[in-house]
């Protein structure tokens, strides 16, 4: 048995092998960060400075000259919010069918929705945007983008949700059910308000999802006033050259308001992935 | 016995309305599936046949975009070889990489809360603000990396403009990017038992002992799940060629899924790409089969 010095200061080696590891992780955002706000003399010195000498904050206005951020800003929201939106709600009627209900065929559909994870998504591209372009004459608008999310957004949101009513116990249905609240008002008055983590953890997710997506967004909008902040970035920096710093201005507000999301969510995001526990 | 009680539930009235329900509740889903999914999946292999450029009538021609993938293709085999190399070194990388993390924050260490944010940080920045924050990392005068290499006395390298340093350079982000799957395995081993490591303390039991025969085993669902997702993802790389490499360079990070998006949307050949996509999907079609021969474990279990 180790006694509790023992214990003690290992616990404090282990953190401090996290802290380096979690320093080397942050190393290229702050980079990048320090990056944006030199000279392009300055970036070229050697031996480089860890911190900028001067904050050239003049970069992110020369940026912003020719970087439409808040078009892009409002446009890629555009898409986030509906999406996000239509995406956590359809996933907790659905995972709350697979918790709750009772009917007929609920193992096979189960199996089939699970299913679906093993299809690689890059394999229906092709048809899918022939479907929204051609079929409904849906290119060059948000739609093909937006609507897929009114099917919960994938089976791992569904799937996220039922887990977590399954640990809500049948009594609080049924005391609600005694006093006469229909199932929907207690789906949403008494179990979504239960599940919270889960639901940010599936919002969350459909943010990530949109967010991080570059393809999508590449193949369906062409007109500039449309673009995002993927299509905008991809764009801007291959005009900009070499000119780095305001490249990386550019870089650092794009990746800027997923940082704020995710410190405002981040509380009820740990709990509920923690509380998943992936397994039954 | 439950079945035989369900049925009874059903056939009474309140058991065909809580039916209705389901059903109404699941429209979401069955249209998911069927329209996002399967439906698109089996269109793929029907526009397989056809000649299309998106313009005029589709023509049928059979076999013959197979037939040509597989004689004539300038893409297919380095596309093949550079998916397989960065999906495994990313699946090995990622997987690892995270799981080591894991392994340490579940410990009780200071700061825990902190330090989960911040390993899980990477995984939220937009695609393609990583890549272009990396192309500068990588640069070969001035970025990071090469500034690291020559204060440790190391020759400067070309990194992403070297046929062969382009794979491992991209699998870097990608773990760097893993955050999702470190949570995913902290969510795992924060159920393993801790009676079961405390009893093979007791039993002398080392560390290394406990971790192999101890943590492993109870955890193995996730590690399969982690590393069943991580390879359906990698299999399907396609942003860092879109956003950095074109597939350069000499065709190294030629992905299968960027010649799909090359053949589809720069070529408009959208019969030609979708052939290129069955194909693709056979691929990753035999990885999942061979990965769940290795493990038969159940991880979406249908328990009530």
């Amino acid at each position: 048995m180790l006694s509790k010095k023992k214990e003690n200061m290992l616990n404090w080696l282990f953190t401090l092998i996290v802290l380096i590891f979690a320093l080397l992780v942050l190393l290229p955002i702050w980079w990048i960060f320090r990056s944006s706000l030199m000279s392009i003399g300055a970036l070229n010195e050697y031996p480089p400075s860890f911190i900028p000498h001067e904050w050239l904050w003049s970069n992110y206005s020369k940026a912003l000259e020719t970087f439409d951020y808040w078009l892009y800003f409002k446009n890629t929201f555009t898409i986030i919010i509906p999406a996000v939106t239509f995406g956590t709600v359809t996933a907790i009627f659905c995972g709350y069918a697979f918790a709750r209900l009772r009917f007929r065929g609920k193992k096979l559909f189960f199996n089939i929705c699970v299913s679906t994870i093993l299809l690689p998504g890059m394999v229906t591209l092709i048809p899918l945007y022939v479907f929204w372009t051609k079929g409904l004459g849906l290119g060059d608008t948000y739609w093909p983008l937006i609507l897929p999310f009114l099917t919960g957004g994938g089976f791992f949101n569904i799937f996220l949700i039922r887990q977590f009513l399954m640990t809500i116990p049948m009594e609080m249905d049924e005391a609600a059910s005694i006093d006469g609240a229909g199932r929907m008002r207690i789906l949403w008055t008494i179990l979504v308000p239960s599940i919270k983590p889960a639901v940010v953890v599936v919002a969350m997710m459909l943010f990530i999802q949109i967010w991080n997506d570059l393809l999508q967004q590449i193949i369906y909008i062409n007109s500039m006033d449309k673009f995002t902040f993927a299509i905008a970035l991809t764009n801007f920096t291959g005009s900009f050259g070499t000119n780095w710093p305001v490249a990386l201005a550019a870089t650092f507000m794009t990746i800027l308001p997923g940082i704020v999301i995710y410190i405002l969510g981040q509380k009820s995001f740990v709990e509920g992935i923690v509380l998943t526990g992936m397994k039954n | 016995m439950r079945k035989s009680k369900t049925k009874t539930v059903i056939k009474s009235r309140a058991g065909k309305k809580e039916e209705r329900t389901a059903y109404l509740c699941l429209i979401p889903a069955f249209i998911g599936v069927t329209c996002i999914s399967y439906l698109p999946t089996l269109a793929v292999f029907v526009l397989s046949l056809f000649e299309w450029n998106g313009l005029t009538t589709p023509e049928f021609t059979g076999l013959s975009n197979f037939i040509r993938i597989f004689t004539r293709d300038i893409y297919l085999a380095d596309s093949v070889k550079a998916t397989i190399f960065y999906a495994f070194l990313a699946v090995v990388g990622a997987v690892l990489y995270s799981l080591f993390i894991a392994l340490l924050l579940n410990m009780n260490i200071k700061g825990r809360t902190l330090f989960r944010s911040i390993f899980f940080i990477p995984y939220l920045l937009p695609a393609i603000g990583v890549f272009k924050g990396w192309q500068w990392l990588y640069e070969s005068n001035f970025g990071l990396f090469n500034f690291i290499m020559r204060m440790l006395g190391l020759p400067p390298q070309r990194f992403l403009d070297s046929a062969s340093q382009v794979i491992p350079s991209l699998v870097m982000i990608a773990v760097w990017t893993s955050g999702n799957l470190i949570v995913i395995f902290l969510a795992g081993l924060q159920n393993v038992p801790r009676v079961y490591t405390e009893a093979a303390k007791i039993d002398g039991a080392n560390a290394w002992q406990r971790f192999w025969h101890v943590t492993v085993p109870s955890i193995s669902p996730v590690i399969f799940y982690n590393v069943l997702t991580a390879l359906i993802t990698h299999l399907q790389v396609i942003n860092p060629a879109l956003a950095l490499t074109n597939g350069g360079p000499s065709k190294k990070s030629m992905f299968m899924s960027y010649v799909i998006y090359l053949y589809g949307f720069k070529k408009n050949k959208l019969g030609y790409a979708a052939a290129y996509s069955v194909v693709f999907f056979v691929l990753v079609g035999i990885f999942t089969f061979i990965l769940f021969k290795t493990q038969k474990s159940q991880i979406f279990g249908e328990g009530e």
